[in-house]
């Protein structure tokens, strides 16, 4: 994706015609930038892919993502099921931003935030010592002691964390609807 | 005009351009914001009415009559129509399991009514998967199994199900206590002593198996055996091993704790391997296939059950007394499934 064919592409919008050329950039920098929106479509793929099928492996069987949600011991039955049906709902509606590129920054931070609460979830039930599947991927509920994965799955989604984190610093990227909109052009990405 | 005042002019000009941009920025990021938060409201807002209506998240409450219910001689319960042609519908549930309850929650009442029309045999199999899970899952899970099955000598083990399964306690939490099993026993109309009488032995034998046997079993096991073989060994083969090495399971011989282990090792082999293998509670089958997501929805559990075949119990019915099975009306002609 670093192919030297983008050496004007600084930026995805639809605008870029209309900004001004920004003055010679040290080398580094415009090699980032050229990189960058690429960079931040895979990302935004990554993101979506992986919020689209937490979603959709919950979404298929609501009453086992509401017994996910319950096997957490925080909230009561009317909340749970709530949660339960809404949060996968939630995930797909993330996914479908991303995949189009939309509000790319917002949705970022918004996924950034979700996993912060996922994260914050996991760690009070390891906390408390309940012996739980995070439900993360459709199937939770009580386990085996010996089968809980408490440190991966913190590890996975502050990783999921730093992707929807990467959005929210470089928002710009390919083949997005924001870039179409004229959105996170070059000028104002002066960072 | 002075050149002076001409470039201020100019300058005003293009501060206000850059203003104007900077709006016309701002304008199309919260509209961009809006489109988004619009999208988030469709996908959450609509799928949730889409999903409340298509996978329901209950059925419609069975207040009817139940089909009869027969004990088998392993203990289970069958339901249903004097000798109707139905599908046979085989639930493996632990007491102690939240899914199990869920699923009983969703699909329990589809259950009884489409056992009432005669469109169903339902074959209720308890099972304990937790038993070696200690106290408290593991001492829940069988207290409760072991009541369930005396309430189906009593002839009550349908209503009397709903009850444990509508009382679930937490896996952390101890629940199902002798008192209360007692208290619903009456609840659902078993008067006979013997009732109570039989929760009460059978709770000592689960505190029996949890405090000291279980404990015993698996520190010897584990001293003994090689782990690779352990991890192979499921509870009954564990208990077979004892017999041979000194751990004495005798105490639980006749009682309803041991009925229970054996259906759910009887379980584990029928179903041993393959795209039916038994994996857990709840399983449900349909004449031996074993259900996948539609268990936990209303509307997919009725369909699947209504375009089965007519299927055979396997078990045969208890010798004794044919519980308190009162006489229904004739079973309905069998609609061809």
């Amino acid at each position: 994706m670093s192919t030297g064919t983008e050496e004007n592409a600084l930026s995805g919008g639809a605008d870029s015609i209309r900004d001004e050329a920004p003055p010679a950039e040290p080398a580094a920098t415009s090699r980032w930038a050229a990189v960058q929106p690429w960079l931040s479509l895979i990302v935004r793929v990554a993101l979506a892919g992986i919020l689209g099928y937490a979603g959709y492996t919950k979404v298929i069987v609501p009453a086992l993502s509401v017994e996910s949600v319950a096997a957490y011991e925080l909230f009561g039955e009317t909340l749970n099921q709530l949660i339960g049906y809404t949060l996968p709902l939630f995930e797909l509606a993330l996914a479908l931003l991303l995949l189009a590129g939309l509000a790319t920054r917002v949705t970022g931070i918004i996924s950034a935030l979700l996993m912060a609460v996922f994260i914050a979830g996991i760690a009070s039930a390891w906390a408390r010592g309940l012996t739980i599947d995070c439900g993360c991927f459709g199937t939770g509920g009580v386990v085996d002691a010996d089968e809980t994965t408490y440190a991966l799955d913190i590890a996975r989604d502050l990783g999921f964390m730093a992707l929807g984190l990467f959005l929210a610093i470089w928002p710009r990227s390919r083949y997005s609807l924001d870039g179409a909109l004229g959105l996170y052009s070059s000028s104002d990405e002066e960072r | 005009m002075s050149k002076e005042s001409r470039r201020t002019n100019r300058e005003r000009l293009r501060q206000e351009r850059i203003k104007q941009k900077k709006r016309a920025k701002r304008n199309r990021l919260l509209a961009t914001i809006g489109a988004a938060v619009a999208v988030i409201a469709l996908v959450v807002g609509g799928g949730y009415l889409i999903v409340q209506a298509s996978n329901g998240t209950s059925a419609e409450e069975y207040t009817g009559t139940l089909a009869p219910q027969t004990l088998q001689e392993d203990g289970s319960v069958v339901m249903a129509l004097d000798g109707v042609a139905a599908p046979v519908v085989e639930v493996y549930a632990d007491y102690q399991c939240s899914h199990c309850a869920r699923f009983e929650m969703i699909n329990g009442d589809t259950l009884k009514e489409l056992a009432a029309q005669g469109e169903a045999i339902v074959h209720y199999r308890p099972v304990s998967i937790f038993a070696d899970a200690g106290d408290p899952a593991g001492a829940n899970s069988l207290r409760a199994a072991a009541a369930a099955r005396a309430a189906a000598e009593h002839g009550k083990f349908v209503e009397y199900s709903d009850i444990l399964f509508d009382n679930q306690p937490s896996t952390r939490q101890q629940g199902y206590a002798v008192d209360d099993l007692i208290a619903w026993g009456e609840e659902v109309g078993i008067t006979d002593p013997a009732f109570a009488e039989r929760v009460r032995s059978e709770s000592e034998i689960v505190e029996e198996f949890v405090t000291n046997y279980y404990p015993e079993l698996s520190t010897k096991a584990r001293a003994e055996i090689p782990e690779d073989q352990l991890r192979t060994m499921r509870l009954n083969d564990l208990i077979e091993w004892g017999e041979d090495n000194g751990v004495d399971s005798s105490f639980m011989d006749g009682s309803h704790v041991r009925s229970v282990l054996d259906a759910t090792a009887a379980v584990n082999a029928k179903y041993s391997e393959g795209a039916n293998a038994f994996g857990g509670t709840p399983s449900i089958y349909i004449n031996g296939t074993l259900l996948g997501n539609e268990t936990y929805s209303a509307t997919d559990f009725r369909e699947a059950v209504l375009a089965a075949p007519p299927g055979q119990v396997d078990t045969r019915p208890a010798a004794e007394e044919d519980t308190d099975a009162t006489p229904s009306e004739p079973p309905s002609p069998s609609p061809p499934a």
